[in-house]
């Protein structure tokens, strides 16, 4: 077993990954576009690696371990889990370095040239309500952290796959049963999980910055209408500040480019239960 | 409406008077209030009466008395309360969250 590095575009990143697993090298090209992958860069932002466990144990029940510029931050996960190890690390290498941007911990959708971003506690449905939104008509910018660039307030596309967890993995397969699913990884820290490639053209349109149109915090609700109420902007900036990575950093100027993305933005709640009723809720709202 | 306060050395000479922090950034929309405080890094959620208050404040330095009596013509309260009480405890709250600064004295003309 020997190590290998791949160059991988993220958005506006290119991570280099160094790892001799080539199983979890194979799953990733499923996920992403080969013209994603390069065998060489002159410049990496992020040097990780995912490498097998220290010691005996990696004899007897394998693991792997994520390194990024050679440190380990995380625990060695089980290697059934490597795949996922590898997307929450580079998640994980974003919101530590990327600090150009304003990291918001949040999905971000884009239609007709604008942007909703959908901030939401984990089991708040955001990547269920992306997963399906993006497979009526949405373009993915980002399933887990939007990035929004301090100059304009655009956000900054990183369509990658999304993260989809237990029941959610099902619903998406048969939602969806063109999109290109992962593995299921069993037993990790979120149930089962599975990755679900981004559509083709969302990946073709990764250049394409978009302004925030909408503010939306989903909440999931078993057999609840789709409903949009609209929210309150200050409380709702608050809440985002919250979700940010990186808010803290940005100080005043951070809390200027919230300020200013939610006086162009409306800002609602949006409980759902049932995906096609989300998407045509959204739909509407993209089309009023 | 939007922010940061610029006061006049003719605010700034009556005593008793609160004022914004300088460090404090705010919108303001409808009847709430966002602001951001350099000197914490606290974002904060004003409504009701606070975001009365706070927004009173960014128009312009005002005494707890002034506020009070402006309240009384403006606002009613749900509680039991008076408005100077609810003023003193408002103003008190701003002031620990270094929202708002009481305005000093300044030196005066040179002689």
């Amino acid at each position: 077993m020997s190590d290998r590095t791949v160059y991988l575009r993220l958005g506006p990143f290119t991570a280099s990954l160094t790892t001799p697993f080539e199983k979890v090298v194979e799953q990733l090209k499923r996920l992403y576009p080969a013209s994603f992958f390069k065998p060489s860069a002159e410049f990496a932002d992020f040097h990780v690696a995912l490498l097998p466990g220290k010691g005996l144990r990696r004899h007897v029940r394998p693991q792997a371990r994520f390194l990024i510029d050679g440190v380990e931050h995380f625990k060695p996960l089980p290697l059934s889990q490597a795949l996922p190890l590898v997307e929450w690390g580079l998640n994980y290498a974003i919101a530590g370095l990327a600090h150009q941007y304003l990291i918001v911990h949040a999905a971000a959708i884009e239609k007709n040239g604008k942007v909703a971003i959908f901030p939401g506690a984990p089991g708040a449905g955001k990547s269920t309500l992306t997963a399906g939104l993006i497979h009526r008509g949405w373009r993915l910018l980002s399933d887990e952290l939007a990035l929004i660039r301090r100059q304009d307030g655009k956000v900054v596309p990183l369509a990658r796959p999304v993260n989809l967890k237990n029941q959610s993995i099902d619903l998406m397969r048969r939602f969806a049963p063109a999109a290109v699913f992962s593995d299921d990884a069993h037993d990790t820290a979120k149930g089962t999980v599975a990755l679900m490639r981004a559509p083709e053209e969302s990946l073709a349109r990764i250049d394409e910055h978009a302004p925030p149109g909408w503010i939306v915090f989903p909440q999931w609700r078993k057999g609840a209408p789709a409903r949009l109420e609209n929210f309150s902007r200050p409380a709702g900036l608050v809440e985002i500040a919250h979700n940010a990575m990186n808010y803290s950093l940005h100080g005043a100027q951070g809390f200027e480019l919230l300020a200013g993305i939610f006086a162009d933005s409306g800002c609602y709640r949006f409980t759902y239960g049932d995906l096609n009723e989300a998407a045509s809720a959204m739909n509407a709202l993209a089309a009023a | 409406m939007t922010g940061t306060l610029n006061l006049s050395h003719e605010d700034a000479i009556e005593a008793g008077t609160w004022r914004l922090s300088p460090l404090v950034r705010w919108r303001l929309w409808q009847d709430e209030a966002v602001a951001y405080n350099d000197h914490t890094g606290d974002t904060h959620h004003f409504a009701d009466f606070a975001a009365w208050v706070f927004a009173r404040l960014c128009q312009k330095p005002e005494s707890a008395a002034g506020l009070a009596q402006a309240a009384k013509t403006s606002v009613e309260l749900r509680s039991s309360e008076t408005h100077d009480a609810v003023i003193g405890r408002t103003l008190d709250l701003l002031w620990r969250l270094r929202i708002i600064e009481k305005v000093q004295p300044g030196p005066g003309p040179a002689r």
